[in-house]
């Protein structure tokens, strides 16, 4: 037995040496292939995202071009999997294989796929960087790479917002129609009432866990409201462990210390199964929760309780990607501008009730916003949304600001200020290099 | 055993064994029962059924967003590639390396022994890209089945089964004039049947629980097999059913009962002393 | 290939007799030994040594996988991503992690499948139905079962409310003390079925004289299972511990699934989990795959030592 695991042993280092000499890069695509590509026509495969209401838009958008468009046919299909579909596209890019256009590539994403060659810079195609201006306006900045290309088309934003139970509020004594939730001591204050009276068992549940994109849905939306507006990131140096991310961050410790928020994960939605009278959504939550909860709006709370024409609020967004592995661009790029389209991106509004990001949103549609004035507040913030940071070492500056946050926020360990102030280190040199 | 048989301990192994038995079946028992509420009940009592409280809705809803019947043709043909590969090429090396005799013999054992301890995790991304790209097998059965097609775990049972047989046998017949294949097909074969069941059973619930490598080499929805589409349920849309848990858990007892059901059809030949051979005193 | 999938039955069995002696004596045969089994090699190469060199090689290396055809710089980086590695207070925790769980793991799985399979090896009533029990969470795909052990172990669920006030706070999962502890028991419970069927296959060599003269010589039944069993099981007992270290240091699906994502506080976050997070989601593949290359080195040194330690002279 012995004499077999020293043979094991040298096999291993045999194969390690022998075959580090086989693994060459390989591929053939040089930038020609790339140009002709780029006008080329004929049939496209493109992927949409998964939930119901995306699934009957991307459907009937691609039914609409379809029946315009028979030589140049697109083929639809829901986006395989879902926390994971980054990875799918990740590898696709490697492979090879990807889509022509993905409706659904988080911006967290698109610096990594950027590096790997997969996205075709839009601005590159003649009318390209105008057309991403024309339809989006200044929103388009933040989605713009550090030279100044567009990897990813600016599509559709889900400004965060707290949704309420008004049956939850009315049961736990307080003001179902006029809640006051605006300044963190407010907040704190209802949040008790709730737990205390037995109305709900938590007063608001966000994911407990320690995923990167979390980050997006507790830290992150507070952070953009309190600090006015400012990314994590600025400028290569990690902002949060500033006053604003520091009160931010004891707001959500006392929470979590109180019981307030489980630190449990919850199977399925804690909002929909009342087990939290309060969750931090965006518009998609209207139709999701249509007839399941008797729910209201506010938006995120502050420590001064700024007023709603002062809040910014991440965003959410979901983007566009036109991937380098597309052989007909030509056609995916006159899809894609067909699909944001104004009368596109109306259809998808009422469909989805998420925000195309569109310059005057509020205006261009504002039928839709008197016919649905629930949606008229995520309509004014959607003009006010803070996004990741841009680059490829987004996922890594998240998840290194998560892993503070779920041991010193969530779990309670440590001093909350040692904690940021030692992943903000971390992330300055991260965004620092490259 | 010249034992004089007492009755003290037999009861005590039926308590420990039965005590063991419950342990092990208690949480089947309960995905059912989870499966079927329409509210998720967690107290004491909803671990028994209540009549008032029992619904197949959760199965219908999983239905009606997976195409279930595609899902399991898809997981038969991915398993069935599987196993004929493993079989195949597992008996031929099997034979190779006990009856043959050749130089390698022993570096190529050593390298079966040595696949099961690497992780796959760190194999999977260069193994990705050498299937889709290299060879162009993405959204593919083929492409599905080729990282399992051949389990050196089968390998390593068939050669030691093999190597149970005596030689003279196989010398004999040499004389007699046949073929090496035809000793392998007509008389090796044949004798080792027990290691062929328990290699065919072994072999059939890799493929059929695998979730990542299908997951990432398949794309389209019509290809996937029932463990990927059954993951891609409970993380999108679960989630926003009325009762996740009973959606979660019915989705485990779909994927679970095939796997069960052909244990139980075939556990009368996958008897313990299958491997016996193997693991020798 | 995967875990699921099983055993070197003969791992750790010498050999009832070494084939032949070396060399070419019969041209023929050498040449069949080599066609037969080029199947087999072929497939290896293909999916085991190349993605193996492949990975060795993007250690050494700030990797980066690209498009087909795009070009960026990959340096050469010597140790960096070891040195990384080892330094990383992440990947450090993931091993003590990983070594907590082997600790309460590897004993039990021993101790328990060894009695199990003893008490399950005499049993003459239901013997089927015995075995279906416990095998069926090994059948089981670990995707399936973690629902319910959710389900029980929750901070609501089933467990908690029959402790009642022994019930832990904060509860199992989320406990950072427990967690690591709670997937030990999942992963015993859900291997345990496959090494009770190994132990039961070694079990029926165990010569049966050699009871009739412990018997003989007024031996209890616990003496006999302890000078009688135990050793004779030894060739076993090693193979279980060294597929049990292999299944533990692979661990990934269970706490990915049972914990999100190796919470609470990183306590049971395992290499292969970092492995994932750096390889796949945060796009540096080489430094991954050092992290792989540790874990892989540090899994033979402990089967070796297993090998040695508990293997004694008979093997």
């Amino acid at each position: 037995m012995q004499r077999r695991i020293t043979r094991i042993l040298a096999a291993t280092a045999v194969l390690g040496l022998s075959l580090t000499a086989a693994c060459g890069g390989g591929g053939s695509g040089s930038s020609g292939a790339q140009d002709a590509a780029k006008s080329a026509r004929g049939p496209i495969t493109v992927w949409y995202s998964n939930n119901e209401q995306e699934v009957a838009w991307g459907k009937s958008m691609v039914s609409a071009w379809n029946a315009a468009h028979p030589d140049q046919v697109v083929t639809g299909q829901e986006i395989p999997a879902g926390k994971s579909s980054e990875e799918v596209i990740g590898a696709a890019i490697t492979a090879g294989t990807a889509p022509c256009l993905v409706f659904n590539t988080a911006p967290s994403a698109v610096g990594q796929f950027q590096r790997q060659g997969g996205l075709v810079d839009l601005s590159t195609f003649p009318d390209g960087a105008a057309y991403v201006t024309e339809r989006s306006g200044d929103l388009a900045k933040q989605y713009q790479s550090a030279e100044g290309g567009y990897y990813q088309m600016p599509w559709k934003s889900n400004p965060v917002m707290i949704f309420y139970n008004k049956d939850l509020f009315k049961k736990a004594g307080l003001d179902a129609d006029n809640p006051q939730l605006a300044t963190y001591d407010q907040f704190l204050e209802a949040a008790r009432k709730i737990k205390s009276s037995g109305a709900a068992k938590y007063a608001i549940n966000p994911a407990p866990t320690s995923e990167f994109y979390q980050t997006q849905f507790d830290f992150m939306p507070l952070y953009s409201a309190e600090s006015g507006g400012k990314s994590i990131v600025t400028d290569g140096k990690a902002t949060f462990n500033d006053p604003a991310g520091l009160a931010v961050a004891n707001f959500w410790k006392t929470i979590y210390g109180e019981g307030l928020a489980g630190k449990e994960t919850i199977q399925g939605d804690a909002f929909a199964s009342k087990t939290a009278a309060m969750a931090i959504v965006g518009p998609w939550a209207i139709a999701v929760y249509k007839g399941k909860v008797n729910w209201g709006a506010v938006p995120v709370p502050t420590s001064t309780g700024m007023p709603i024409g002062d809040i910014h609020t991440f965003s959410d967004a979901k983007n566009v990607g036109l991937f380098t592995a597309c052989q007909n661009q030509g056609t995916a790029w006159d899809v894609l501008k067909f699909a944001t389209s104004a009368e596109q991106d109306s259809a998808l509004l009422t469909q989805t009730g998420q925000m195309p990001l569109r310059k005057d949103l509020s205006t261009t549609y504002a039928d839709y916003f008197t016919k649905n004035p629930s949606y008229k507040e995520f309509g004014d913030l959607a003009a006010r949304t803070v996004e990741v940071p841009s680059g490829p070492k987004t996922v890594e500056i998240l998840q290194t600001l998560r892993d503070a946050y779920t041991r010193s926020v969530i779990s309670g360990q440590g001093d909350v200020t040692t904690s940021l102030n030692e992943a903000a280190a971390k992330v300055d040199s991260l965004a620092g290099s490259r | 055993m010249s034992r004089p048989r007492t009755r003290g301990p037999a009861v005590l192994r039926a308590v420990v064994l039965g005590i063991g038995a419950l342990a092990f079946l208690f949480p089947f028992y309960y995905m059912i029962i989870g499966s079927l509420q329409r509210e998720p009940d967690q107290t004491v009592a909803g671990a028994f059924p209540h009549p008032g409280n029992l619904t197949f809705a959760n199965y219908v809803t999983i239905d009606s967003r997976i195409d279930l019947l595609r899902s399991v043709i898809n997981s038969g043909i991915f398993t069935a590639g599987v196993i004929i590969g493993t079989v195949v090429f597992g008996t031929l090396a099997g034979y190779a390396l006990a009856v043959l005799q050749w130089r390698g013999r022993g570096a190529v054992f050593a390298l079966a022994l040595l696949v099961q301890v690497v992780p796959f995790q760190l194999l999977i991304i260069p193994l990705y890209v050498l299937i889709a790209r290299s060879y162009g097998l993405a959204d593919n059965y083929l492409g599905m089945i080729l990282p399992f097609a051949i389990s050196s775990t089968a390998v390593i049972i068939f050669r030691q089964y093999f190597l149970q047989l005596p030689q003279a046998m196989f010398e004999a017949a040499r004389i007699d004039g046949a073929s090496e294949l035809q000793l392998l097909t007509k008389i090796a074969l044949p004798l080792v049947r027990p290691a062929l069941v328990t290699v065919v059973l072994v072999t059939f619930i890799g493929p059929w629980n695998e979730f990542l490598w299908p997951f990432l080499i398949t794309k389209r929805a019509d290809l996937q097999p029932l463990a990927v589409s059954l993951a891609n349920y409970l993380t999108n849309v679960a989630n926003s059913t009325a009762n996740p848990f009973g959606a979660l858990l019915a989705g485990a007892v779909v994927l679970v009962v095939p796997v069960v059901v052909l244990f139980v059809v075939f556990q009368r030949q996958f008897v313990s002393s299958d491997l016996s051979s193997g693991v020798k005193g | 290939m995967t875990t699921s999938t099983t055993v070197p039955v003969a791992a750790v069995t010498p050999s009832p007799r070494e084939p032949g002696s070396r060399g070419a004596r019969r041209p023929l045969t050498n040449l069949l030994g080599y066609v037969f089994s080029a199947p087999y090699l072929v497939f290896i190469a293909v999916v085991f040594a190349y993605p193996l060199g492949f990975a060795v090689y993007m250690s050494f290396h700030d990797y980066f996988f690209t498009a087909p055809g795009v070009s960026v710089e990959r340096p050469f980086v010597g140790l960096a991503n070891y040195t990384d590695a080892l330094t990383d207070p992440a990947v450090r925790q993931s091993f003590v992690n990983v070594a907590v769980f082997l600790v309460i793991n590897v004993p039990l799985t021993v101790a328990l499948s060894l009695v199990l399979a003893t008490l399950l090896d005499r049993v003459v009533h239901a013997k089927a139905f015995l075995r279906v029990s416990f095998y069926l969470p090994y059948l089981t795909s670990s995707v399936a079962v973690v629902g319910v052990w959710l389900f029980l172990f929750n901070g609501g669920g089933i467990v908690n409310r029959v402790l009642g006030p022994l019930a832990p706070d904060p509860t199992w999962l989320i406990n950072e003390h427990l967690a690591m502890p709670s997937i030990a028991l999942f992963v015993t419970w859900k291997q345990l079925g496959f090494y009770i069927l190994l132990y039961l296959a070694a079990l029926q060599n165990v010569a049966r004289d050699l009871y009739e003269a412990a018997a003989t010589d007024g031996a209890s039944r616990w003496q006999s299972f302890v000078n009688v069993t135990i050793p004779s099981l030894r060739p076993a007992t090693v193979l279980v511990l060294i597929l049990s270290i292999i299944t533990g240091a692979n661990l990934f699906t269970e706490p990915y699934l049972l914990t999100g994502g190796g919470g609470p506080n990183g306590a049971s976050r395992s290499p292969v989990l970092v492995m994932y997070q750096q390889g796949i989601e945060q796009g540096q593949p080489g430094y991954a795959a050092a992290i792989g290359v540790l874990l892989v080195i540090g899994t033979l040194v402990l089967s070796y030592l297993s090998n040695r330690f508990a293997g004694g002279d008979n093997t």
